[in-house]
């Protein structure tokens, strides 16, 4: 339950299929999706690692109870 | 100078609104009368067929902190606007005292919630032919883009291989169909329950006749524990649907954009 490996790994899956539909939802052509790929999906996993961050910051400072 | 317009058909929006209270009262307006007639029939037909099934209880699975008065908006049956309103006044969240389900109580929900999801399809049918000169489309579709994205709904990326978009259709058919395949594998199906998850059920009902198929093949199951991964299931369950509107609205847009598209001229004849 605790497996943060595991989190991390059904984070990377369900993204990929995320942005994955999202370009072919902004791109009709096969190959200009294609390209947005890897750009899009760097760019989704960067904000989420700084969101992630920001969470932690919060929960260690202003949220922590202990 | 600039060019005439073509007339449209009629108002989009007015046709439209008419679909969403009334399957084929759009297509009435616009005189495709056949389409109106097939359509109420078969609609109609699925959502009373529904609420016989059921009951009309399918509210009643809300808990009292979930009975709003907007808690039937955000379900599929609401694509059929008409038809949920006098569900709803007529059976609203059941009387004082709590029922046993009927039977086909699973069955009969999701017959009412095709019904509305299929005259959300029908709706913007009635708004592309709203649109369309009365001439007819600039390039004639087969299947529409109503039609396809009807497909895509029935099973992800079928609406793509039909438009001939096959590499397309066969990579969202395998991500969309996986995620959901993870998700249930991971609540060990116990998001395929509408009586457990109402709203979460929603959104996996619009990836269509393949989440249904495994909810009835599933059977229900009674769980003696709750699986470690059962919240990520549902959410992913979710979102898998949720990705399969992305997809008809792809397979829409893609087949809107050729219907209204004007044929290349033909190249001048060299001497």
């Amino acid at each position: 339950m605790h497996d943060l490996g595991f989190h991390a790994l059904l984070f990377l899956v369900s993204t990929t299929v995320i942005v994955a539909v999202s370009c072919m939802f902004s791109e009709p052509e096969d190959a200009a999706a294609l390209r947005l790929f890897p750009r899009r999906l760097a760019r989704f996993l960067i904000g989420s690692a700084i969101v992630l961050g920001v969470m932690l910051a919060l929960e260690h400072t202003l949220a922590a109870v202990s | 100078m600039t060019p005439t317009l073509p007339q449209r058909t009629g108002d989009p929006t007015v046709a439209t609104l008419l679909t969403w209270l009334v399957p084929g009262a759009g297509h009435l307006y616009l005189k495709q009368t056949r389409i109106a007639l097939a359509a109420f029939v078969l609609l109609e037909g699925l959502y009373v067929l529904g609420v016989l099934l059921s009951q009309g209880m399918f509210l009643e699975i809300l808990p009292a902190e979930m009975r709003g008065r907007f808690a039937a908006a955000l379900t599929p049956e609401a694509g059929n606007l008409g038809a949920l309103l006098l569900h709803v006044r007529q059976y609203g969240f059941g009387g004082l005292e709590p029922r046993p389900w009927p039977a086909h109580m699973d069955l009969g929900m999701a017959l009412t919630a095709t019904s509305g999801l299929l005259n959300l399809l029908l709706a913007s049918h009635a708004h592309l032919l709203a649109r369309t000169p009365a001439a007819g489309p600039s390039t004639p579709q087969r299947p529409s883009p109503a039609a396809a994205a009807a497909l895509t709904w029935v099973l992800p990326g079928l609406g793509h291989l039909a438009q001939g978009r096959r590499a397309r259709g066969l990579v969202a058919l395998a991500l969309v169909v996986g995620l959901f395949a993870l998700a249930t594998f991971l609540a060990e199906g116990s998001n395929l329950d509408r009586e457990r998850h109402f709203y979460y059920w929603a959104g996996q009902f619009l990836l269509g006749p393949a989440a249904l198929a495994v909810e009835f093949a599933h059977g229900h199951p009674t769980l003696t524990s709750l699986p470690d991964y059962k919240d990520a299931g549902v959410v992913l369950g979710s979102i898998a649907g949720m990705l399969n509107v992305l997809l008809m609205l792809d397979v829409y847009g893609y087949g809107e954009t050729k219907w209204f598209q004007r044929p290349e001229p033909a190249p001048a004849p060299t001497a």
